[in-house]
């Protein structure tokens, strides 16, 4: 794709939209009432604030998941490669594993992964 | 995917992430929207490493192992901000910058 | 794997502190302060052995004999800092996170070694990030103070943004170049108008990790916040090894567009010495204090880089290995006091000649030092800077050095002034110290007196650094 269709594909693109937009904020017949405006509007009421905040305890999973979760990122490159590293790629991977695994233990053994 | 798309444009799009991520550290009042201006400044020097090594560089894979290691510092980095920023939550209720003024000049 | 050695050992005692962390009971914790000291005595030790050098990873890492000696002189930093903790790792709130605190510095030096003796930007990378973030770790180490949480979300706000400018910089030098590894970085450079921008920002990211002026502003909070031994790891470790890094990429990745890169440190030398002199002057406490006067020790060791010779190098590495033992010992009186009174400020050390003779002339001694005072190792460490900077004909820069070398004794000689001349109504009691504080200091106070007259040490390091500027 050269640049000059990919400028043609937004204006085209947004021309559409646009079209459908007016064509719905003008066509349809209109009506008002305040359920309208409910979040959910064949729903129970929503109660209390959107604002809420979250538990801590949350972000204490979030982090640990966050740095274990992107170390896969470093599996994709050898499962790519891995017959031609072959043996030596492949021990590689599991000290790489062998350091995970002794902090995940070690979030473990101090309670990191209790729900308080 | 990229054919036809010049060097320029990434590199313009990079420069622009760039500098909103310079302004959002430098005018952002709440601690994790720092953060995530921060993590807008390490992307964009992402999207530069890449679009260097598919468009001009395409021979070695340097910017490609580059970005992926970047990703990760970048979380690494991440989870310790947040893990402090909880501190300073637990301490004082709030995470706004305006709160940690404790030192100065 | 022995041209490693230098990691691979600190790695292996940091799995095993980790291991002993994860099994050893909890009434047993407080045993694992002697073990870490001993551990990291036995690994110095076993750096000085000489071994084989030579690179690794296709170029990607590699050493030499200079590159060991920086390791062994971060080693004894590190050594003397875990000494220096001992006693307040002891107290009550830390007793549950004596291991992290070493896990935590052990792992920032192994980012330094793998930094200093990266051979391409990706490893250069990785070390830094591995060097910085830990530390934010350790300045929040103190759970229940605001300002050490403060200091240490300014810590990794500061480094993570530097980072990100440094790795733009480094960004536009692989695209104009098209590799990261140095050797072949080195010849390519042209000087074109996109590589002196990428120079810049490499240059800004990391003089912010070194704290020059205008850069510096970050330093002094994150100072004052962090617990006193972390305060002096940032200012004497992580400074050196970032002052050696930067060293030697300006040597060599750098060194086709030197004339540019020489204008930008002299500027920047001038400005961080004199700010932070100005800024040392007005402080009362005495973390601040020292933050700032270590500001302007690094203005004068980017003296040393400007020389841009062998001469400039060894008197670099010579000056950080001065600089290191005078550092610590100041810091680790105000840590023996701190730990003992929690008093802080300058104007608390009042009349503390008459109460710890012992203590305020270990003090005196390291603050000569710091200042540069003839029979000291101070004097000798700025005297070879100078040297370094006359061979190139800079004599103006040298005659701003002198000047501020007389305002820096100024502000040292106000503290010597407080301990020794001035009365004071309740100065600080009498205390014993520990056995740990006492080899700390004790190891400092030798640092600073042999290597005074030991040329020896001199001349062995300018010996090494022979045929290593290409």
């Amino acid at each position: 794709m050269s640049a000059e269709s990919l400028i043609l594909f937004f204006i085209v693109g947004a021309f559409l939209v646009g079209v459908a937009v007016l064509f719905s904020s003008y066509v349809p017949p209109k009506s008002s009432n305040p359920q309208k405006f409910e979040p959910y509007e064949c729903g129970i009421p929503t109660e209390g604030l959107t604002w809420l905040q979250f538990n801590v305890g949350y972000y204490m999973f979030s982090i640990i998941y966050l740095v274990f979760d992107v170390e896969t990122i470093f599996l994709f490159p050898w499962a790519e490669v891995m017959k031609e590293t072959g043996m030596r790629g492949f021990i590689e991977i599991v000290i790489f594993f062998f350091i995970l695994g002794v902090g995940l233990l070690y979030a473990w053994k101090k309670g990191a992964l209790k729900w308080e | 995917m990229f054919e036809g798309i010049p060097l320029t444009w990434f590199l313009i799009l990079a420069t622009i992430m760039f500098f909103i991520g310079i302004y959002g550290f430098l005018i952002r009042k709440n601690l994790i929207t720092i953060l995530m201006s921060l993590e807008l400044v390490l992307n964009s020097v992402n999207i530069n490493f890449v679009a260097f090594n598919k468009l001009l560089y395409p021979e070695h894979l340097e910017g490609m192992f580059f970005t992926v290691f970047v990703v990760a510092v970048a979380a690494a980095e991440a989870s310790v901000a947040i893990a402090i920023i909880i501190n300073i939550y637990r301490r004082l209720d709030k995470i706004d910058v305006e709160n940690i003024d404790e030192m100065k000049y | 794997m022995l041209i490693m050695r230098h990691e691979l050992l600190l790695v292996a005692i940091l799995v095993i502190l980790l291991l002993v962390e994860i099994f050893l009971p909890e009434k047993h914790k407080h045993r694992i302060i002697p073990l870490a000291i001993i551990l990291m005595g036995v690994v110095t030790a076993l750096g000085f052995i000489p071994g084989p050098t030579g690179s690794l990873f296709g170029g990607m890492y590699s050493t030499s004999n200079l590159v060991l000696i920086m390791k062994n002189i971060l080693n004894i930093g590190t050594l003397v800092i875990f000494i220096q903790s001992a006693e307040w790792l002891k107290k009550d709130e830390n007793r549950e996170k004596i291991s992290e605190y070493f896990i935590v510095l052990l792992s920032s030096l192994i980012g330094m070694f793998y930094m200093i003796s990266s051979g391409d930007f990706l490893m250069f990378y990785l070390g830094l990030e591995l060097a910085t973030i830990p530390v934010a770790a350790a300045a929040a180490f103190e759970r229940f103070k605001e300002k050490s949480a403060e200091a240490g979300v300014k810590l990794i706000f500061m480094s993570a943004l530097s980072s990100g400018i440094l790795l733009y910089g480094i960004s536009m030098i692989y695209g104009t170049i098209g590799t990261m590894y140095f050797q072949d970085v080195a010849p390519k450079f042209t000087g074109s108008s996109l590589q002196v921008i990428a120079f810049i920002f490499f240059f800004a990211g990391m003089a912010f990790k070194i704290s020059l002026v205008p850069f510096h502003l970050w330093a002094a909070d994150v100072y004052e916040g962090a617990p006193i031994n972390v305060t002096s790891y940032l200012s004497v470790v992580s400074k050196g090894a970032a002052v050696f890094i930067l060293m030697i990429l300006l040597y060599t990745v750098f060194t086709k567009i030197a004339l540019m890169w020489r204008d930008v440190v002299y500027i920047i030398a001038i400005l961080t010495m004199t700010v932070g002199n100005l800024f040392a002057m007005r402080q009362r406490n005495i973390k601040r204090f020292l933050a700032f006067s270590s500001i302007s020790q690094a203005g004068f060791i980017l003296l040393g880089i400007i020389g841009q010779s062998q001469l400039g190098m060894t008197t670099v590495i010579y000056f950080v290995l001065i600089y290191l033992f005078s550092n610590l010992g100041a810091f680790g009186v105000a840590t023996a006091i701190s730990n003992k009174t929690g008093k802080e400020t300058i104007d608390d050390y009042d009349g503390f000649y008459r109460t710890n003779p012992l203590l305020s002339l270990a003090m005196m001694l390291s603050l000569f030092s710091l200042a540069g005072i003839p029979p000291l190792a101070g004097f000798f460490g700025k005297f070879f800077l100078f040297t370094a900077a006359a061979k190139q004909g800079l004599f103006i820069l040298i005659v701003i050095a002198v000047l501020n070398t007389i305002i820096s004794l100024y502000y040292y000689l106000l503290v010597i002034k407080a301990m020794f001349l001035n009365k004071s109504d309740q100065p600080i009691a009498y205390f014993k110290s520990d056995f740990y504080t006492r080899l700390g200091l004790l190891i400092c106070s030798a640092g600073i007196i042999i290597i005074g007259f030991a040329s020896p040490i001199y001349e062995w390091i300018l010996q090494l650094s022979h045929g290593l500027i290409y």
